[in-house]
């Protein structure tokens, strides 16, 4: 049972290989509950793999994980408190809008038909219409809406935006927070641009090259990184150029922004790749 | 889960149940030409009954053929469109990762499918048997080689088990193949070698043949095709006793005593016709070996053969489940 202390992700080592390719490497992580968390990395730096190992997807080759409490996808109980949104947000196309909810009413324990029809109509979907003709944006929303209704403890969205209009990112994003908000749900996020989750998140993952590069709640790391032209005092670690990490206020030190940290952090791991390479 | 099975399942549900109608239609018809006519052949003049015979086999054994061939073909079809694709499509849609995070484990996603799916491809494929056998029955019982490959494989209840076998191995090379495409050709080439090999090398060893001497006279070479003699001695070829599945193409044709029928013997008994040659011949005491499966085998063959393929269709349903716990992640 997990409660309102147990972590919604805690993985201790956590690998991935795919043959010889490494997905995911040595990945450690506590998540508390109640977060949004965003999760950035570029392209092929493991994100999808993190997060179907979390949904239960995918299995780990080495290292522990627990999603709230237990082993990802294990049993029906598990599998009815996550919710996912895979990328591109798969759907049925010759399923209509209300087969869709129909299929989540009977696959699910903890369906929430009200809730359900409540978005389609607020989202004006025509539950008649199939789901090939839907827009990206509607079949985002559509996927969204199943993983919501069914009331889950914690709610995985990879790439949500990826495929949608600045108009529409900004709406999909508008339409999560109030709904998180409304449901008290766990949420974890995936996204190559910072820049789409920076309103919305207040835990962050910066995962690159497979790896961990940086963790924690949103306040915690802005509080701890800072901006600082010219030399360093000793004890503090350069990130990237001018951002350094510093648990001391430094004299003269600059904030920074969420986006500008998370860049750091993916520029340094691609510095490091490419030097290793070389 | 059932509801969801359903919806996905029922344009392939209509279009079956449509085929089927049309069979059905067509072997009724079929069927209740046989009895008229099986009744006019029952009905002959002695002096008629020969060309009755012929002209009833004739008229029938083409239809029937190739009806029974259509049957032969239904689980493949089965296996290639519905097995096959049942997992591959979720995966190349990537629908998969819709429904297997719904509250549902895919074990038990999986366990609805195949038992529903299964029973409806062995419900076509059964329903399609059952009236190939009532339809061709006066036909089999007349002119009807039972255990022939194709009317032994399309009557009675080994449909069943070809119908199941299909369906779930599909199923399973497109779990471990992930390709509709390749799941749909490799399970065509498996299904196609297996049903190939099983009525020419593994059906006759059922259960261990019987051999048993024969007579040589007249009842015999009706039963057989020709009677070939020279130097080396006489061999019959082509004999099949009524009703048994004849494990013997050619036999020497042997005296009394195990030494071969000779050619001074045959010139002995060359009379002025064809019958006082043969009433002399088999005056002389000839006999000659057969092996055979008996008649009253055809129903044993049936069950082993049905139950073989249940089994291999259970250890295939037990891999597949293995593997979807195991390996599709």
């Amino acid at each position: 049972m997990s409660t309102a202390t147990t972590p919604v992700i805690e993985t201790g080592g956590l690998s991935k290989r795919y043959g010889r390719t490494t997905a995911l490497a040595d990945c450690t992580l506590h998540v508390p509950a109640g977060r949004i968390v965003g999760l950035v990395g570029p392209n092929g730096a493991g994100k999808s793999t993190l997060l179907g190992l979390t949904c239960g997807v995918i299995a780990p080759t080495t290292g522990s994980i627990e999603v709230l409490g237990n082993r990802p996808g294990g049993s029906a109980a598990q599998l009815a408190k996550v919710g996912f949104v895979a990328q591109d947000a798969p759907v049925y196309r010759t399923l209509s809008v209300g087969d869709h909810l129909r299929l989540g009413a009977r696959l699910n324990p903890r369906w929430d038909q009200p809730l359900a029809e409540r978005r389609v109509k607020r989202l004006g979907l025509d539950p008649a219409q199939k789901a090939s003709g839907l827009s990206g944006g509607q079949r985002a929303q559509l996927a969204l809406t199943v993983a919501a209704a069914k009331r889950a403890e914690l709610l995985i969205l990879d790439e949500p935006v990826a495929a949608l209009d600045p108009l529409a990112r900004h709406a999909f994003l508008r339409d999560l927070l109030d709904f998180v908000a409304e449901l008290g749900v766990s949420v974890v996020l995936s996204s190559h641009l910072l820049g789409d989750l920076e309103q919305v998140c207040d835990h962050l993952i910066v995962l690159a090259a497979g790896r961990v590069q940086l963790a924690g709640d949103v306040d915690d790391l802005l509080a701890v990184h800072h901006r600082v032209a010219g030399t360093l005092p000793t004890g503090v670690e350069r990130i990237h150029e001018d951002v350094v990490r510093s648990d001391a206020v430094l004299p003269g030190a600059q904030p920074i922004d969420l986006e500008d940290l998370g860049m750091a952090y993916m520029t340094r791991a691609a510095v490091a790749s490419i030097g290793g390479a070389a | 889960m059932i509801w969801l099975t359903w919806r996905q399942f029922r344009t392939q549900a209509l279009v079956a149940a449509a085929a089927l109608t049309a069979i059905a239609i067509y072997l009724v018809y079929l069927g209740s030409r046989i009895r008229d006519d099986y009744a006019g052949v029952l009905g002959c003049q002695p002096s008629d009954c020969v060309i009755a015979r012929h002209t009833f086999d004739e008229s029938y054994t083409g239809p029937l053929t190739v009806v029974g061939l259509l049957l032969i073909a239904v689980p493949a079809v089965i296996g290639i469109f519905w097995g096959a694709p049942l997992i591959t499509r979720e995966l190349e849609e990537r629908t998969d990762r819709l429904v297997w995070n719904q509250s549902v484990t895919r074990t038990r996603w999986l366990t609805t499918k195949l038992v529903l799916l299964t029973l409806a491809s062995a419900a076509v494929t059964g329903l399609f048997s059952l009236l190939l056998t009532w339809s061709a029955s006066r036909y089999d019982q007349f002119i009807g080689d039972r255990f022939g490959a194709v009317s032994f494989a399309s009557r009675n209840v080994v449909p069943l088990g070809y119908a199941a076998f299909a369906f779930v191995l599909g199923t399973v090379i497109g779990l471990v193949a992930r390709r509709t495409l390749v799941a749909m050709a490799l399970t065509l080439a498996v299904f196609a070698v297996v049903q190939l090999l099983v009525p020419t090398v593994l059906r006759e060893h059922l259960m261990a043949p019987v051999t048993t001497t024969v007579a040589f006279d007249e009842d015999a070479m009706s039963r057989s095709d020709t009677l070939g003699i020279n130097d080396h001695g006489a061999t019959i070829m082509g004999y099949a006793m009524a009703g048994t599945w004849s494990l013997t193409d050619d036999a020497k044709v042997l005296n009394a005593d195990g030494t071969p029928y000779t050619l001074q013997q045959a010139k002995a008994c060359e009379k002025s016709s064809q019958v006082e040659n043969m009433a002399c011949m088999a005056g002389q005491n000839l006999h000659f070996s057969y092996t055979y499966q008996p008649a009253s085998r055809y129903w044993p063959f049936q069950l082993i053969e049905l139950s073989a393929y249940l089994g291999v269709t259970l250890l295939l349903t037990a891999f597949g489940f293995w593997w979807i716990r195991h390996r599709s992640s």
